[in-house]
């Protein structure tokens, strides 16, 4: 019957189109995804210049080498996947086997950012493991201080209206503070010297401000550490409009129905009327 | 019928009469069911099939490089998009917020745009890039968004003519309620680009995608790595 074979075929496009639409989802590939990310710093003025070695924890061999790295410098974020890892300086151009000056062990979780900075006077440097913030309120910037000058072991540092540290000791690093975006002019002020630096901050971004010595006088390093979207949508984006989606059926049950009622009472009529003509010839 | 009242030269008997009408309206019934099931489904469309890939070289040009914590000179602008293993080349537009706080997208189907509020691409940070899927009638600028690869490039042609090389890490879908906001424009420590275009079941009733596909790339860097 033309009826049966044409909802097979209805059938049989509804299951295809309900194939073709879960099809539809992409294979999620997360192949080279890194998880963390680690900087390494170099912060101790009188302290010459080191090779900075970086060791999946347990591993002799080294992920990553940064040679000759100075006072002042930082290196950009490296992406490091989630895990313990071990950093360790020697002195600029010892071999790769000789015992470090000076290591530490981190453990990177997934993201996080961390800095690790060689910090302190010479004959007291350590390695300090500071944790980067990696969100923004909306509005704001997050900022953080590191006071690496030893000339001016204490160092205040402040924008017009916004203190972010006084006094702050040598070889130490204020926690994340959340600032309305804008310009500001911040100021490091030590007993004997000082500096001034424009500081441009954009909402979702996250800053280091570094305190430095150079040869005659304070330095204040802008370290861009992190940016997102200045304004985060409440929504997500609405980018289709349908031309190339899968048009599904309407809904066939109530036609169903119809069909079977249908049946329903042919049925009924021809039974009755088979049954009447049965009686007939008792009555006649 | 006739055939029936002529055998018996007598006037159909009631029962008999009411029987002849249920097998009637019986079949009418059932034949209105079986059209009805034709018209719901006569509309009916499988998902577009996409047409060959067109063929878009690999851009040639200066390579920037990758950005570094320190500076505090801006990317130049982003003007071109182009990802050769889809097919892709666009001009690129500016895209701002709507007064409801959505992301603005842009107003035709045919190009791509960059989302203002976020970073330059090529700057530090995560820079944002959306295209339509589809316009009523056929694909978009970012139909094929879908199916790039991790390792994939995207090459972004800048104001000032130098080339920022982004390579894919990960593609994703996800419902519009569990959209990553934090993840997609929330601030990071590289110099990243996010595509994003719309995917997953078109929902009829409200006429839109109920999922959105997000490319997650990081730039590349002049070694070309």
């Amino acid at each position: 019957m033309l009826s049966k074979s044409s909802i097979r075929n209805v059938l049989l496009a509804c299951v295809v189109s309900v194939g073709l639409l879960t099809n539809v989802a992409p294979a999620s590939s997360s192949v080279d995804q890194h998880d963390g990310w680690l900087r390494l710093a170099h912060l101790s003025p009188n302290t010459p210049a080191v090779d900075v070695y970086l060791y999946d924890f347990g591993n002799p061999k080294a992920e990553v080498v940064l040679h000759h790295v100075s006072y002042g410098t930082v290196s950009p974020f490296l992406p490091t996947r989630a895990g313990t890892y071990t950093v360790a300086m020697r002195a600029a151009g010892a071999p790769a086997k000789s015992a470090p000056v000076l290591s530490t062990a981190i453990h990177v979780v997934a993201g996080q950012a961390y800095t690790v900075a060689g910090m302190g006077p010479k004959d007291g440097l350590r390695l300090v493991v500071l944790p980067d913030d990696l969100s923004a309120p909306a509005g704001h910037s997050m900022v953080q201080v590191i006071q690496a000058s030893m000339r001016q072991p204490k160092v205040t540092v402040r924008t017009q209206n916004h203190l972010f540290g006084r006094n702050l000791p040598f070889a130490s690093a204020t926690r994340f503070q959340s600032l309305s975006k804008g310009s500001y002019v911040v100021r490091a002020r030590g007993q004997t010297e000082s500096a001034t630096r424009k500081v441009e901050l954009r909402s979702g971004s996250i800053h280091t401000l570094v305190i430095l010595d150079t040869t005659k006088k304070l330095k204040i390093v802008n370290l861009t550490d992190a940016v997102g979207s200045k304004v985060v949508p409440a929504t997500a984006p609405a980018t289709g409009f349908g031309g190339t989606a899968p048009v599904p059926g309407r809904p066939l049950l109530p036609w169903a129905f119809m069909i079977g009622a249908g049946l329903l009472l042919m049925a009924g009529g021809l039974v009755s009327l088979r049954r009447g003509r049965q009686m007939r010839p008792h009555e006649g | 019928m006739g055939k029936i009242a002529g055998r018996h030269a007598a006037p159909v008997s009631r029962p008999v009469r009411v029987s002849l009408i249920a097998v009637l309206a019986g079949s009418l019934v059932t034949m209105t069911g079986c059209a009805g099931v034709f018209v719901s489904n006569w509309d009916a469309r499988p998902a577009y099939v996409a047409l060959p890939v067109p063929h878009v070289p690999v851009p040639r040009g200066r390579i920037a490089a990758v950005p570094e914590a320190d500076q505090d000179v801006s990317a130049p602008l982003p003007v071109y998009l182009i990802i050769p293993a889809i097919g892709v080349r666009t001009r690129l537009i500016r895209l701002g917020t709507t007064s409801a706080g959505a992301m603005a997208v842009p107003s035709t189907t045919a190009v791509a745009g960059w989302y203002a509020a976020s970073p330059r691409p090529g700057a530090i940070g995560s820079s944002v890039i959306a295209g339509h899927v589809d316009s009523y009638r056929g694909p978009g600028i970012f139909f094929r968004l879908r199916l790039l690869h991790a390792g994939d490039r995207v090459f972004v042609v800048r104001a000032n003519g130098t080339l920022a090389v982004f390579k894919i890490t990960e593609v994703r879908r996800y419902r519009k309620s569990r959209f990553p906001f934090k993840r997609v424009f929330g601030p990071v420590p590289y110099a990243g680009l996010r595509l994003i275009t719309c995917g997953g079941v078109f929902d009829y009733a409200t006429r839109q995608y109920l999922s959105d596909v997000v490319v997650y790339a990081t730039e590349a860097g002049s070694a070309g790595t």
